[in-house]
């Protein structure tokens, strides 16, 4: 081992800490009680830490949001960003630019999906670089983004082969308690991004899978601590959001103490139903339930539990979802989740890892895990691995 | 390794639901699954709540697990894809603004290792796939081989991966990966 090696060795060592004993002990009642985990219980220096932090950030939060409002400014490799007239200055219209990798993205990574047609999908790998295929992932081409600084996360939602969002997220606070997001748009397969901000987001509570089901209704989780979560709205294209009902409560669920109650899934769309799967993350039962909506995500209503709480439901229809787990182990319901039945599909991965799926129609869909791509053209039933862009 | 008897009868008590029998199956990772967690969430509460999840969910999918295959790997895997989740990342991140990673790829140091104040920077703005990798090489320690089954590749592409992960902390750093 070189000295250079053992640097590198001695400040990740200075990073890490030891499994304190409270935790060791907190893990223990978990597993033993088989209860949900307890409080997040802070000691009251750490609890004023915590609250100096938090108005410390604030400040820096702010002047990230304010940042972000602003076109970005003109480099020597970025196009200078040119302002579409408007009323509205935090509306803006920047053009896109690619950033390629340095080199051969290396499998596993991270890919997101976004398949708004038979023919294409989008990918967003390592949360930075935009692929777009028109062919089912038989070729590959990488699209621009907008010339945003640093983003700790980002997130696709494509409707056709050129109109899709983007949402960014900026600086965080633990578990949401501050969580901002901005969003942007292209019609043009990334050529130029308009920015349309986040007009009715709250700042608070985690935001996820943002899912644009067409040109105007879009919609974006949002869930926090010992509530119930909720999903925002837009029918005008992400220009202005609103808040939905909760998510109700669902049969036999106690929701865990000390983490969030419920983390739904991305909105799928039927005609005029809704659906959802939700989630509860640290609980020592397993949780998938499903809800549904015929008023636009205005109200939802709770409509069945998945067959494997472990696995998330893919919705093909109204009636008709998968969990494609593994050889053997698939089932599908035909009616909405009454019934569930083995599905003979050859879906299989080895890593300890689910996949996420994304399904264009009921014919065609995608899945990925840590990067692999895969590829149905037949409903679920048989799959392919597809090329990974970038790699 | 699971694979003794009694190993394997603790492995069927932990899948009947058996509580201890998990938890004393989860003992010799936890230290380990706990030091990656705190290595790439660099918090405390963050790093439980990762650890906590995973352990929730390895025993969930215990059925998936075979007798004879080595539980550290496995359960490694499982932290780390608890660490990078794109939902839960949100819940757990505790971001500073010094430590948002840049667009592209993080810029290399100049110079040498002399300043660990430059290292630690770097690490922080080191891409969280890198920062996995030298993570599981050079803090936990683990063999080639082992590195490889956590990341889901071979062995071959573990040390290409340890190779680049060092060449995006600071091109040209001399090492010695894989001799």
């Amino acid at each position: 081992m070189t000295p250079e090696e053992r640097e590198l060795r001695r400040a990740l060592d200075s990073r890490s800490a030891e499994v304190s004993p409270e935790f060791r002990a907190r893990l223990a009642s978990v597993l033993a009680e088989g209860r949900p985990a307890a409080s997040y219980f802070l000691p009251a220096l750490a609890a004023v830490a915590a609250v100096v932090l938090m108005f410390a950030t604030v400040g820096v939060l702010l002047m990230a949001r304010q940042a972000r409002n602003q076109p970005p400014p003109a480099a020597a490799t970025t196009p200078t960003p040119t302002p579409t007239p408007t009323l509205d200055p935090t509306r803006f219209s920047v053009p896109g630019v690619v950033h390629v990798p340095t080199g051969a993205i290396i499998l596993p990574s991270d890919a997101q999906l976004s398949a708004p047609s038979s023919h294409d999908i989008w990918v967003l790998m390592e949360n930075q670089y935009l692929y777009r295929s028109t062919d089912q992932g038989k070729t590959w081409k990488q699209m621009p983004l907008p010339p945003l600084g640093p983003s700790s996360h980002q997130e696709i939602s494509f409707v056709t082969d050129a109109e899709g969002w983007l949402m960014t997220e900026g600086p965080a606070l633990a578990r949401c308690s501050r969580d901002v997001i901005d969003i942007w748009q292209t019609l043009d397969a990334g050529r130029n991004w308009e920015h349309i901000g986040a007009k009715g987001i709250s700042d608070s509570e985690c935001k996820a899978e943002l899912s644009f089901v067409d040109s105007n209704r879009g919609f974006l989780d949002a869930f926090g601590m010992n509530h119930q979560p909720s999903i925002y709205r837009t029918i005008d294209g992400g220009r202005s959001w609103v808040a939905g009902g909760p998510l109700p409560g669902s049969p036999g669920f106690t929701p865990p103490a000390g983490g969030p109650n419920l983390v739904p899934g991305r909105v799928r769309a039927f005609g005029s139903t809704l659906l959802v799967a939700a989630s509860a993350p640290n609980t020592i039962k397993a949780t998938e339930f499903i809800f549904r909506s015929t008023d636009g995500g205005a109200s939802w209503t709770y409509l069945a539990p998945a067959k494997d709480p472990n696995n998330q439901v893919v919705f093909l229809t109204a009636t008709r979802w998968l969990q494609l787990i593994g050889p053997g182990q698939s089932t599908e319901t035909t009616n909405g989740g009454s019934s569930w039945h083995r599905y003979a599909s050859d879906y299989s991965q080895a890593a300890p890892v689910s996949a996420n799926f994304d399904f264009a129609d009921s014919v065609v869909g995608y899945g990925t895990v840590r990067g692999e791509i895969y590829r149905t053209v037949d409903g679920g039933l048989h799959w392919t691995t597809i090329h990974t862009p970038g790699t | 390794m699971i694979g003794e008897p009694q190993a394997e009868d603790r492995l069927r008590r932990a899948r009947a639901g058996d509580a201890r029998a998990f938890g004393e199956l989860l003992a010799p990772v936890l230290d380990q699954g706990f030091r990656l967690a705190m290595t790439m969430l660099k918090d405390r509460n963050a790093a439980e709540d990762a650890v906590q999840e995973a352990a929730l969910k390895s025993w969930r999918k215990l059925d998936r697990f075979r007798y004879g295959a080595d539980l550290r790997p496995w359960f490694l895997a499982i932290v780390a894809n608890e660490c990078r989740s794109m939902r839960r990342s949100r819940w757990w991140q505790v971001i500073r603004s010094d430590e948002v990673e840049p667009q592209g790829h993080a810029a290399p140091l100049e110079g040498g290792w002399a300043d660990s104040i430059d290292l630690n920077a770097a690490l922080d703005r080191l891409p969280k796939h890198h920062l996995l990798t030298l993570t599981l090489y050079y803090h936990l320690d683990l063999p080639i081989e082992e590195v490889a089954r956590v990341l889901g590749c071979s062995a071959g592409a573990a040390r290409q991966r340890i190779h680049r992960a060092l060449a995006a902390l600071r091109p040209g750093m001399v090492l010695e990966v894989g001799r």
